[in-house]
C-alpha cells in the first residue's frame, strides 16, 4: 500500500522537480503536444490520431457498403469505389490498428514495467509526428489528377507501376508510416529489454509487454522490407528500373512475394498486442492467474517466427509448383497450433474463476470467440484447393474482418475500457460501456457472417456491383455496417463522459484482480511515475500474484 | 548502476536494431536476384522480357456470335493472335449452314475498346460483303489486319467480335 500512496503524493509535482531528462514540460496548449516527450502524452497522442483514423477509414468502409446496398451504381463511379476499398485497407491497418496498439505500449509499458518513461524519449516524439503528415498525403492523394491508389492495399503491379500519382503519394506516405514504426518498435524494445524493474526477470514480465516485444522486433524486420518493396515500386515507375516489369527482365510476381513477406508477419503485428491485452485482461477478471503463462510466452514466439514462412499461402492461385503449395499449406496450418494453445490457455484461465463481466473482460471474451471463427475461416482457406476457388471473393473479406475487426479492434475497445480509469481517474459508465459492447457484437456479425455466405456463392471482392442473387446478403451487410458504425459513436461519448468526470473519480487499482504494476500507482496515472523504480517488495508481491514467481 | 550507463547500454541496443532494420531494408532488395536465381534453379516459369516487346505487339481475340433463329454455326479457327506493330495479322473462321436451303448472311464487326478500329485496319474481310451459303454448305472465311505502326503502351489486347445475321445480298460494310 505504501507504494500507492507515495505515487499519488507525486501528482502534478512535476511542475517543480527537476530530474535530468525531461524536456518541455512548460509548454501550454498545443505547444505542449507537438513538443510532448512524456510517454503519457505521445501515448495519447496516438491513441486519439488512431481514432481520428478509424473514423476516416470507417466512413470510407460506410462508402463502399452504401454502394453494395443493392446492385447497380448508385453512389459511386468504378474508379472512386477502387480508391475507397484501397484507402479503407491502407488506413485501418497502418492508421488505426497499428498506431493504437504502439498508443497502448507507450502509456502502459513504463507503467507495466515500473520504467520512468520510454527509453528515447525524443525519438518517440517524432515516431509520432510522422503519422498526421502520413494521413494527410493519404487524404491529399484523394484529390490529385487521378485520384488516390484503387489498385487496393496490396499495391500489385502492373495495376500499381501504372497509376497516376495518387499511387506516388501512397508510397511516400507508406514510407513515413514505415519510419515511425519502426523508430517505435527501436523505443519498445530497449525499454523492455533495458528498463523492466528489479526482480521482473523476461519470463516474470506481463504478458502484454511480451506481446509488444515479440510485435517490434516483427515490425523491424518487415517494415524495411516493405519499404523496399514500394521503392522498388516508386523506381519502376519513374527511375527506369524494371523490378517488376516483365518488360524489362522483372517479374510482378516478384512484387507479391516481397509484399507478402511482410504482408502476413503484418497481420500478426495486428494480431499479437490483442493477445497480450486479452491475456492482461481475462485474469484480471477471472481473479485468477493466467493459465500456462510460459506456453503463452513460447506460442508467441512460434507464431512470430512460423509467420515469416507462411507467405505463399496468399499467392495459391497465382501459380506454384504443387511442393511449394503443399509447403505454405502445411506450415500454415501449423500455427493453429499455438494459436490453439493460446485459446485454451484463455478458456482454462476462464475456468471456475470468479469471473465478473465488466465491459473489458465482454470485449476480451467477445475477442476470443470471434477471433477462433476468424482462425477457422483462416484455416479453410490454408487448404490451397479451396483457396483457388475462395480467393479474392468475400468469403476471404470475411475472414480478415473476423481476425481484425473483431480481433483488433475488439482487443482494443478491452484495452481502453480497462485502462480508462488509469488514464482519466475517473470510472466510465459501465452501462453504457456494455451498451457499446453488445451493439457492436451483435451488429458486427450481421455485417460479417453474410459476407462468408457471399463468398462461398462466388460474389468477388473489390467491386461496385454485383449480380443480382447477392442482393439480399449484401443488403442485410450494409445495414449491419450503418449500425455497427453508429455504435461507435457511443464508444466517443463513453470516452468523452469518462474524461469529463465519468460516474466518480477512479480509486488507484480500480479492478479487484489487477496485479500488475501499473495499478499500484495513483489513478489518474500522474505525469511522471516511477521516476525511481518500485521498490523489490512491490514488484514480488504483484508477481506472486500473477503466479509467475513462487509464494516465499 | 548510474543513469549515464544505463543511457549507454540503452544507446547500443538502439544502434543495433537500426542496424538490424537496415539489413532488412538490403534483404527486400536481395529478394530480386534471389528470386530469379531460385527460380532459374528450380526450372520454375517466370515472366521474361523474351515473352513481351513492351509497345511492339498486340493480343487480338476474336469472338462470335450467331443471331438467334439463325440456322448457321459460326466458330473462330484462331481465337487468339498475337501481332506485331506494322505487321499482317490473318484469323480463320469457319461457317456452316445447317439448314436444307441457301441463306445469306452477314456479319457485323465490332472492336472492343472501341478506339482499336482506328490501330487494325480490315484489309480484307468476309465481313466486307454478304456471303450466301448453300444448303449444308461449310465455307472457311478469313480477315486480314494491317496493325498500326504505333501502339499506345497500354493497348496491350483488343477484342473484335462478329455478330452473324441474316442479310441481304446489296451493300458494302
Ligand atoms: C468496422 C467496420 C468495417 C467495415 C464495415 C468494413 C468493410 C469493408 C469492406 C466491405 C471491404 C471490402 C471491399 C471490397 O473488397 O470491395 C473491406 C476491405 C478491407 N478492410 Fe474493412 N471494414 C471495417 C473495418 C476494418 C478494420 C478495423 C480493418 C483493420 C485493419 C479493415 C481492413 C480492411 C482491409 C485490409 C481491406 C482490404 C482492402 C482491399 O481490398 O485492398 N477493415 N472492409
Ligand atoms: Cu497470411
Amino acid at each position: 500500500m505504501s507504494t500507492v500512496i507515495k505515487a499519488a503524493d507525486t501528482v502534478d509535482t512535476h511542475g517543480v522537480d527537476t530530474h535530468g531528462g525531461h524536456h518541455a514540460e512548460h509548454h501550454a496548449g498545443w505547444v505542449r503536444w507537438l513538443y510532448a516527450t512524456n510517454h503519457k502524452d505521445i501515448g495519447t497522442l496516438y491513441l486519439w490520431f488512431a481514432f481520428a483514423m478509424f473514423i476516416t477509414g470507417g466512413v470510407m468502409a460506410l462508402g463502399i457498403r452504401a454502394e453494395l446496398f443493392q446492385p447497380g451504381l448508385q453512389f459511386w463511379q468504378p474508379e472512386f469505389f477502387n480508391q475507397l476499398t484501397t484507402l479503407h485497407g491502407i488506413i485501418m491497418v497502418f492508421g488505426a490498428i497499428m498506431p493504437a496498439f504502439t498508443g497502448l505500449a507507450n502509456w502502459m509499458l513504463p507503467l507495466m514495467l515500473g520504467a520512468p518513461d520510454m527509453a528515447f524519449a525524443r525519438m518517440n516524439n517524432w515516431s509520432f509526428w510522422l503519422l498526421p503528415p502520413a494521413a494527410a498525403l493519404l487524404l491529399i492523394s484523394l484529390f490529385v489528377p487521378g485520384g488516390a491508389a484503387a489498385g487496393g492495399w496490396t499495391l500489385y503491379p502492373p495495376l500499381s507501376a501504372q497509376a497516376g500519382m495518387g499511387m506516388d503519394l501512397a508510397i511516400f506516405s507508406i514510407h513515413l508510416l514505415g519510419l515511425s514504426s519502426i523508430m517505435g518498435s527501436i523505443n519498445i524494445i530497449t525499454t523492455i529489454l533495458n528498463m523492466r524493474a528489479p526482480g521482473m526477470t523476461l519470463l516474470k514480465m506481463p504478458l502484454f509487454a511480451w506481446t509488444s516485444l515479440v510485435t517490434a522486433y516483427l515490425l523491424i524486420a518487415v517494415a524495411p522490407v516493405l519499404a523496399g518493396a514500394v521503392t522498388m515500386l516508386l523506381t519502376d515507375r519513374h527511375f527506369g528500373t524494371h523490378f517488376f516489369s516483365a518488360a524489362g527482365g522483372g517479374d510482378p510476381v516478384l512484387f507479391q512475394h516481397i509484399f507478402w513477406f511482410f504482408g502476413h508477419p503484418e497481420v500478426y503485428i495486428m494480431a499479437l498486442p490483442a493477445f497480450g491485452i486479452v491475456s492482461q485482461i481475462i485474469p484480471t477478471f477471472a481473479r485468477k492467474p493466467l493459465f500456462g503463462y510460459v506456453s503463452m510466452v513460447y506460442a508467441t514466439c512460434s507464431i512470430a517466427i512460423l509467420s515469416f514462412m507462411v507467405w505463399g499461402h496468399h499467392m495459391f492461385s497465382v501459380g506454384m509448383p504443387a511442393t511449394a503449395q503443399l509447403f505454405f499449406m502445411f506450415l500454415t496450418m501449423l500455427i493453429a497450433v499455438p494459436t490453439g494453445v493460446k485459446v485454451f490457455n484463455w478458456i482454462a484461465t476462464m475456468w471456475q474463476g470468479s469471473l465478473t463481466f465488466e465491459t473489458p473482460m465482454l470485449f476480451a471474451i467477445g475477442f476470443v470467440c470471434l477471433f477462433t471463427v476468424g482462425g477457422f475461416s483462416g484455416l479453410v482457406l490454408s487448404i490451397a484447393p479451396v483457396d483457388t476457388q475462395m480467393h479474392d471473393t468475400y468469403y476471404v473479406v470475411a475472414h480478415f474482418h473476423y481476425v481484425l475487426v473483431a480481433g483488433a479492434l475488439f482487443s482494443l475497445f478491452a484495452a481502453v475500457y480497462y485502462w480508462l480509469p488509469k488514464w482519466t481517474g475517473y470510472m466510465y459508465h459501465e452501462g453504457r460501456g456494455k451498451l457499446h459492447f453488445w451493439w457492436s457484437m451483435v451488429w458486427f456479425n450481421v455485417t460479417f457472417f453474410p459476407m462468408h455466405f457471399l463468398g462461398l456463392a462466388g460474389m468477388p471482392r473489390r467491386i461496385p456491383d454485383y449480380a443480382l442473387q447477392f442482393t439480399d446478403f449484401n443488403t442485410v451487410a450494409s445495414v449491419g455496417a450503418f449500425c455497427f458504425g453508429l455504435g461507435q459513436l457511443l464508444f466517443f461519448y463513453n470516452v468523452i463522459h469518462t474524461i469529463r468526470g465519468g460516474v466518480g473519480p477512479a480509486p488507484a487499482s480500480p479492478w479487484e484482480g489487477g496485479n500488475t504494476l501499473e495499478w499500484e500507482v495513483a489513478s489518474p496515472a500522474p505525469h511522471h511515475t516511477w521516476e525511481s523504480p518500485p521498490d523489490i517488495e512491490t514488484v514480488r508481491r504483484g508477481l506472486i500474484a500473477q503466479a509467475v514467481e513462487e509464494k516465499p | 548502476m548510474t543513469s549515464s550507463t544505463a543511457q549507454r547500454k540503452n544507446q547500443v541496443l538502439a544502434v543495433k536494431l537500426g542496424l538490424l532494420a537496415l539489413l532488412m531494408f538490403g534483404f527486400g532488395y536481395a529478394l530480386s536476384p534471389f528470386y530469379a536465381a531460385f527460380c532459374q534453379w528450380l526450372g520454375i516459369d517466370r515472366a521474361d522480357a523474351s515473352l513481351t516487346r513492351p509497345g511492339t505487339s498486340i493480343r487480338v481475340e476474336f469472338d462470335v456470335n450467331v443471331a438467334p433463329g439463325l440456322p448457321v454455326a459460326m466458330q473462330a479457327l484462331d481465337g487468339v493472335v498475337t501481332a506485331q506493330a506494322g505487321g499482317l495479322l490473318k484469323s480463320r473462321f469457319v461457317l456452316r449452314n445447317d439448314s436444307d436451303q441457301a441463306l445469306t448472311v452477314r456479319a457485323v464487326p465490332s472492336f472492343a475498346p472501341v478506339r482499336a478500329a482506328g490501330l487494325l485496319q480490315k484489309l480484307e474481310c468476309f465481313c466486307f460483303d454478304a456471303l450466301t451459303l448453300q444448303a449444308r454448305e461449310t465455307r472457311e472465311v478469313t480477315v486480314v489486319l494491317l496493325i498500326a505502326e504505333q501502339l499506345p503502351l497500354e493497348m496491350g489486347a483488343a477484342t473484335l467480335s462478329y455478330s452473324l445475321q441474316r442479310g441481304a445480298a446489296a451493300g458494302a460494310g
